[in-house]
Parts: C-alpha cells; sequence; structure tokens
C-alpha cells in the first residue's frame, strides 16, 4: 500500500515538476488522439453523408404497375415496405394528353411536394404549384406557346369519345391554370406540363391510374436490392424496378471515396503516431541523468521502468481523453460546414482512442527507458 | 569558427538531429500528400462522377422548339437533324481537353418480321478518331453506358466489324423474341430491310431495354438518313457552377466584357455547352441538370471534405514538429550556458541553434516532400487507379510550412535560453 502510494507520489510530482515539458508531450498525444477519434468517425460517417448528397440524382426505384388497376393506394402500399426514415420523397404520375391552344401536350399529374424531393435536380424558375389550379411549365413548352410565369392559361381535356352514348355531343372539359414556374431540366421533362393529381381528376373528369412512381431512397445497392424483392414478392400489385443507372454509379463513387477516406485515415494516422512516439522518446531521452541518480541510490530497472511507464500512460490516458473529445468536436464541425448535418456519436470509439494512445505512448517511452536503464550509472552521472 | 561550430553540433549529436529531422521529413511528406491529394481529389472524383453519363445534351435547334408542335406521342422525326460531319468538331472547342467522350444518336422506326414496331438506335460503341490536332480518341457508349449489365455476349465492338450488320438487344425484347447472342434478327426500315446479327444483350434498367442498338451507319442506312444525327450526348468535366455561370447561362450577352471573358475561359457546364453550339450548326446544348448539377454537390462536398481533413492533418504536424524542436533546444541548455559563460552574446547563440534547426529542416523537408510524393501516388493508384498529379504550386507551400512551423518551434526556446543565467545552467540546476 505504502509502496502503491510512494509510485502515484512519485510519478505526479514528476508530471506537476515538469510541467512544461510534460504539457508538450501531453499536448502532442493529445492531437495524435483528435486526429484518430476526428477521423475515424469521418470514415464511419461518410458513407452515409454521403449517401444523402447522392440522392441529388433523384429517384433510384421507380414503380409500375403489375397489372390493371394501380392507384396512388398501391404506391403507398409498395412504399410501406420500406423503412420510412430511407424514404427520401416519392412521386407518383400520372399521364394524360390535354391541349393547350388546341394542340396536344402531355400533361403530368403528381404530388408536387413529393417530386421536389425525388427530384432536387429540377431547376424551377419561379415557383412550385402550391394552390390548386397552379401550372408548372416544362422549358420547351414554355417557348413554343410563349408562356411566362404569372399568366393564366386555359388547359382543355377531351374526354373519350367511345364512352359517350350516340348522338352525345362531347364537350372538352377546361381549367384556367395559373403558370407559377418554368421547369428546366435538360431532359424530356421540359416536354411536359406539371399540375396537381385533384387537379387532374377534376379536369379529366376521373380518378385514373397512376402511370409510374418515383421512388428516391436513401440506401446503398444490396439494401435497394433487397427493398425491391420484398416489394416485388409483398405487394402483387405493383412492380418495383432500380434505376440502374442511378444505383450503380453511385456504389462506385461511394466506394471510391470511402476507400480515400481511409486510406487519408491510415496515413495521416501513421504519421501523426509516429510524431507522437519521437515526441516521447526526446522527452524521456532527456531524463537520463535522473536514471542514472535512481540506479546510483540503489533502484532497480525494473522500477525505473514500471515508473516511467506509468507516467507516460497516465500521459496517454489525459491525451486519450482529450483527444476523443476534441476528435468529437473536430468530427462535428466537418460534418455541419460540409454536409449541414450533424454527426452520431460513436461510444466505441472513446475507449479504443484511449487504449491505443496509451500504447502508443507507452511503447515510445519504453525504448529509451530500457536504453537508459542499461547503462552505468557512473558514466551517467559524470555527465558523458 | 561558426561553421565548425555547427558541423560538430551536426556530426556529434547526429542522432538527435536524425529525429529531428525524422519528423520534420513526416510533417512535410504529410503535408506535400495531403495537399496533392486535395488538390486532385475534384479531377479524380470528377472523373469518377463520369460513370452517371452525359451531362450534355446537343440536339437541332428545330427540334428543340418544334417538338411538342408536332407529335407528343411518339414518332420523333420532326424533320431537323445535325450533321455527322461536324461530330469532330466537339474536340476543337476551347475546352476540347475537357471533352472526356460524346456518342451521337439517332432513333430509327422499324418492324420486325412479325410486323410489331421497334425502335433501332444507332450510335458510336467505341468509334476511333483521328483528331485533326493528331490527337486519337475512342468515343461511344461503351464507356458512356458504363452501367448496362451485359447478359449475354459482348459489348459490340465496332472497331473490329466495319461496316458489319451487326448489333445488341435489349434484354426486355431479347426475352420477348427469344434472342441470344450469335442469332440474327430481321428489321425493316422505311428504305431498306437489314438482317442484324446481334453480339450481345444488355439490361440498362430502363426504355433501352426495349430497344435494338447498331453502329450509326447500319441504323442510317435503314431509314436513308445517311449522315444524320438525332442528338448528341457529351460527357464534360466540368467546374460547379457559381453566380457568374448562372448569370451567363441565362444569357451570355448580358456580361460585360471582362466577365465574359472569364465565364467563356472556365469550364462552366454552361460555357461547353455555348462552346458547342458555336460548332455544331443549328444546335441547341443544354445541361443535363439531373447529372450537371448533382455533379457540382457532390464535388464541393468531397473538396470541402478533403480541405478540412488536410487542414487539421497539417495542425497535427505542426504541433508535433513544433514540441520536438522546443524539447530538442530546451535539453541543450548546458551546453549554452557554457558558451554564455565564455562570453557568447545573445545573438551569436540564437544563430547558431537556428542555423543548426533549418540545416536539419532543410534535410528533413527535402526527404518529405519525396516521401509526400510517394504517398501522394500510392493513395492515387488504390482509390482511383490513376497518378496523382503534383503541383509545382505545392513545394512553395510545403517549404513556407516547414521554416514558419520550425521558427514558431524554435522561438520560445530559444527565448527561454537566453533568459538563463549561465552560472545557474554550469551549477547543474
Amino acid at each position: 500500500m505504502t509502496k502503491r502510494k510512494m509510485f502515484f507520489r512519485m510519478i505526479v510530482a514528476s508530471l506537476m515538476r515538469r510541467r512544461s515539458r510534460m504539457l508538450v508531450a501531453l499536448l502532442s498525444i493529445a492531437i495524435g488522439a483528435t486526429v484518430l477519434s476526428g477521423l475515424v468517425t469521418i470514415y464511419y460517417d461518410v458513407p452515409r453523408q454521403m449517401g444523402a448528397e447522392f440522392r441529388n440524382y433523384g429517384a433510384n426505384m421507380i414503380f409500375t404497375a403489375a397489372d390493371k388497376d394501380f392507384t396512388l393506394e398501391d404506391v403507398n402500399q409498395g412504399a410501406a415496405q420500406i423503412s420510412k426514415s430511407d424514404i427520401v420523397g416519392i412521386a407518383p404520375y400520372r399521364y394524360e394528353n390535354v391541349r393547350i391552344n388546341e394542340s396536344p401536350v402531355v400533361a403530368a399529374a403528381t404530388d408536387m411536394e413529393g417530386a421536389k424531393a425525388a427530384s432536387p435536380y429540377w431547376s424551377v424558375d419561379g415557383e412550385w404549384p402550391s394552390a390548386p389550379e397552379q401550372l408548372l411549365v416544362g422549358a420547351n413548352v414554355a417557348e413554343s406557346y410563349r408562356l411566362k410565369t404569372g399568366s393564366y392559361i386555359t388547359v382543355s381535356y377531351t374526354p373519350d369519345l367511345e364512352s359517350a352514348e350516340d348522338g352525345e355531343v362531347v364537350q372538352d372539359n377546361f381549367i384556367d391554370f395559373e403558370i407559377t414556374g418554368i421547369l428546366d431540366t435538360g431532359g424530356s421533362e421540359e416536354d411536359y406540363v406539371y399540375m396537381s393529381l385533384e387537379d387532374m381528376e377534376k379536369l379529366t373528369g376521373e380518378a385514373g391510374n397512376i402511370d409510374v412512381a418515383e421512388l428516391s431512397i436513401s440506401a446503398q445497392s444490396d439494401q435497394l436490392t433487397a427493398y425491391m424483392n420484398k416489394i416485388n414478392s409483398n405487394v402483387s400489385t405493383v412492380n418495383a424496378r432500380l434505376v440502374k443507372r442511378v444505383t450503380a454509379s453511385e456504389t462506385t463513387v461511394l466506394t471510391k471515396l470511402q476507400a480515400l477516406v481511409l486510406l487519408v485515415t491510415i496515413v495521416v494516422l501513421a504519421l501523426t503516431m509516429i510524431c507522437v512516439a519521437t515526441t516521447m522518446t526526446a522527452v524521456v531521452a532527456e531524463r537520463r541523468k535522473e536514471i542514472g541518480l535512481r540506479k546510483a541510490i540503489g533502484a532497480s530497472d525494473g522500477s525505473i521502468i514500471k515508473e516511467f511507464m506509468g507516467e507516460s500512460m497516465l500521459l496517454g490516458f489525459i491525451g486519450g481523453v482529450l483527444g476523443s473529445v476534441l476528435g468529437f468536436i473536430f468530427a462535428q464541425e466537418v460534418s455541419v460546414n460540409v454536409f449541414s448535418s450533424s454527426i452520431s456519436f460513436k461510444p466505441l470509439l472513446v475507449p479504443i482512442t484511449i487504449i491505443v494512445s496509451i500504447a502508443v505512448t507507452g511503447l515510445s517511452s519504453l525504448m529509451p527507458v530500457k536504453s537508459a536503464t542499461e547503462i552505468d550509472p557512473a558514466l551517467v552521472l559524470k555527465g558523458e | 569558427m561558426f561553421l565548425r561550430m555547427i558541423k560538430g553540433t551536426l556530426f556529434r549529436q547526429w542522432k538527435k538531429m536524425l529525429m529531428i529531422a525524422f519528423t520534420i521529413a513526416l510533417g512535410a511528406s504529410l503535408a506535400t500528400a495531403m495537399l496533392s491529394v486535395m488538390l486532385d481529389v475534384g479531377d479524380k472524383v470528377n472523373q469518377e462522377l463520369k460513370t452517371y453519363g452525359a451531362n450534355i445534351t446537343v440536339v437541332p435547334k428545330e427540334a428543340s422548339v418544334l417538338n411538342n408542335l408536332y407529335d407528343v406521342e411518339g414518332e420523333e422525326s420532326s424533320g431537323a437533324y445535325l450533321d455527322e460531319n461536324e461530330l469532330g468538331k466537339i474536340k476543337t472547342i476551347f475546352w476540347a481537353f475537357n471533352i472526356d467522350d460524346y456518342a451521337p444518336f439517332i432513333n430509327v422506326k422499324a418492324q420486325l418480321s412479325d410486323g410489331s414496331d421497334i425502335t433501332v438506335v444507332g450510335s458510336w460503341f467505341n468509334h476511333h478518331m483521328e483528331l485533326p490536332t493528331g490527337e486519337q480518341l475512342d468515343a461511344g457508349i461503351t464507356s458512356m453506358r458504363s452501367w448496362w449489365e451485359i447478359e449475354d455476349g459482348n459489348w459490340l465492338d465496332e472497331q473490329s466489324h466495319e461496316d458489319a450488320d451487326i448489333c445488341m438487344v435489349g434484354t426486355v425484347l431479347a426475352k420477348k423474341l427469344g434472342l441470344k447472342s450469335g442469332d440474327s434478327v430481321t428489321v425493316k426500315g422505311s428504305s431498306s430491310e437489314k438482317n442484324l446479327k446481334v453480339v450481345g444483350v444488355f439490361n440498362a434498367g430502363g426504355d433501352e431495354d426495349e430497344q435494338i442498338f447498331a453502329p450509326l451507319n447500319t441504323a442510317q442506312a435503314l431509314a436513308d438518313l445517311d449522315g444524320c444525327v438525332d442528338s448528341i450526348e457529351v460527357s464534360a468535366l466540368t467546374t460547379p457552377d457559381n453566380e457568374l455561370a448562372e448569370k451567363a447561362a441565362k444569357d451570355p450577352k448580358s456580361l460585360t466584357v471582362s466577365q465574359y471573358e472569364t465565364w467563356y475561359c472556365t469550364a462552366y457546364v454552361s460555357s461547353i455547352c455555348y462552346q458547342i453550339q458555336e460548332v455544331i450548326t443549328d444546335s441547341v446544348a443544354s445541361p443535363v441538370r439531373q447529372v450537371a448539377n448533382s455533379e457540382g454537390a457532390i464535388l464541393e462536398k468531397t473538396q470541402l471534405l478533403m480541405v478540412l481533413i488536410t487542414i487539421l492533418s497539417l495542425i497535427g504536424a505542426s504541433l508535433g514538429i513544433c514540441n520536438l524542436v522546443t524539447a530538442s533546444v530546451m535539453e541543450r541548455s548546458s551546453e549554452i550556458g557554457l558558451m554564455k559563460a565564455i562570453g557568447a552574446q545573445n545573438g551569436s547563440v540564437s544563430g547558431l541553434v537556428l542555423t543548426e534547426i533549418f540545416i536539419t529542416a532543410l534535410v528533413g523537408g527535402v526527404a518529405g516532400f519525396f516521401a509526400g510524393c510517394g504517398f501522394a501516388q500510392i493513395i492515387g493508384h488504390t482509390v482511383f487507379s490513376s497518378a496523382i498529379n503534383i503541383r509545382p504550386m505545392i513545394i512553395p507551400i510545403v517549404a513556407v510550412l516547414v521554416v514558419l512551423v520550425t521558427l514558431i518551434g524554435s522561438i520560445p526556446a530559444i527565448r527561454m535560453l537566453l533568459r538563463l543565467s549561465p552560472a545557474e545552467v554550469l551549477h547543474g540546476r
């Protein structure tokens, strides 16, 4: 008991007396630990965060009709098979031929909020429709008919002639729409006009079927395939397909990015650890005189090594704790600045960081202490 | 005498000096590697993102205006075509070097032997071009449709089968007709009928799965449209848009002369589109927002991420070096005390210590720079399987960094040494 007390007293005293030098060592250990915990946190969080960025490419799964009837309810039923937190956006589309100025145009009816979430790359000049009887017009349509945002336009629809009874005059349905925005995508979407599903129902006079639903799901490719199989086997009315171009490319790019961060982490880590080790070596090496003195008054090699190890491990522990905290703060800063979202705390990383920093400081002071104990005390004390 | 003393320190204390040099080398190599990777990561990730396909489409001017007025229901023949002979010109624009790949397309309506309608798409697969600049280029959909999964057979090899009647078939169509690679399929276009040999079946996960893809001239011959092209897809390396680019995209004429020059000489997607329109007669080039916008976002995030990681590692490396320099200068207190006792001036003592440290730092820094280049190459080859471009601007940055860090590391230590009184130090306190 007294021996242990003495041991701790010696360690604490040596740390306190050589405050400035020890602070220097502690600083370098803390930085090493910060780099470790910060970069590893980022490494684990990159796929999740980047995955969210990749949702900019839009839908990665589409639902089409498996049999004749395909309604909004079927879409929701299919989407229910996917974990809610993974769904970024669902946009059901119903296409009908309508007429503007008596010439035919394809009108797509959709849920505007869903479309906005599922296709973040749509660039709208003006506003997205938010109220009934508002229309989003593709850039090509707008150019052909010289349409501007804020103007009004009549869209007409000719009901099915065959269902009309003989002699009945089939009248066109029409609604006056306010144009709130012009859609620019660089793709075929520019040839359509977009309205809400309710307006389409009013215009055509019938509920009608959904043609296709686009889903943007935040998941890696194997998870997506699992979802697809689950939907196809559980929901008979929905035929789910992956948008290969998006999913395949996302996997390639994400894998590369993660490999990049991993490699960078390893290189940075190795170099910082070596830096910590050299600092520790320098700090211990300059205490050769002290070691010599101790040996001269009868300390055994074992007890000297034990004391020095205790000292550096204590430093390693404090540095590791500091580093875990600073590392998390760093990772959090990076995440907020780069991805504007917060990072998830990994509790397992704290003990790992502490253990690694204790191991590195311990090992790096072991060598110089050992070599110092091998020296004849007389030589060291004489000043050589 | 000064030189002799320095030489003496460097040789007698070579072990200690080697350790300082080693730490500085580590720090310098870390800085070099991280800076090179950071500066190059944009280009590399951009290259990877090219797997998403084209980010610019070029269509005839009339088509883009008249498309709706004619027919929305399908038949895409609006009568306007681009000229196949002008395709090579895309590689002559100001940003030609950034044009990664491109392919022309022509859609031809045709009938199968059972009378059902089918779309035959003519394109380049791995078309070989010799440019006026003497450059050679293989362009086409083999690389631009990298997400296609070949379920049977191989990619169509245009170069080894010139003018042969061959094609690739989408998986949905192949299942419907029971086609496999090696079979042949008869298609009848508006002007001629051809018997095409199937060399591969692909799964594209989209509309293409119900189409037949054939070499450009084969498809043109079906409808007697020699030299005609419906659209061109261009895959270009671009810089993420900023305000200037957005303003220019709306109307390039609204820019001032100097703004216009900046815009024209920057690889924005809008300026590349503009330059393509200049060389292809009566064309409209527009960015594919799905690809262009997302690329910009992902690129920016990756670069920012790398910048932050680089800053962290630079701070780590500098503090490590600072520490070691401070520690190593401090432990020489008795030597310096002796020097002061026999009459050395403060200035000459600091000069001596600093010179020693800087010679060490120079050796360490140079070694570290080359080691860092090596690290960068390892990262480049493992992750992107291509070399990382070491920019000359890294050399001054690393040099300044090493000098600053050693200076900052030695100043507090030297100040402390100067404050020492020689008697105390020599006494052994």
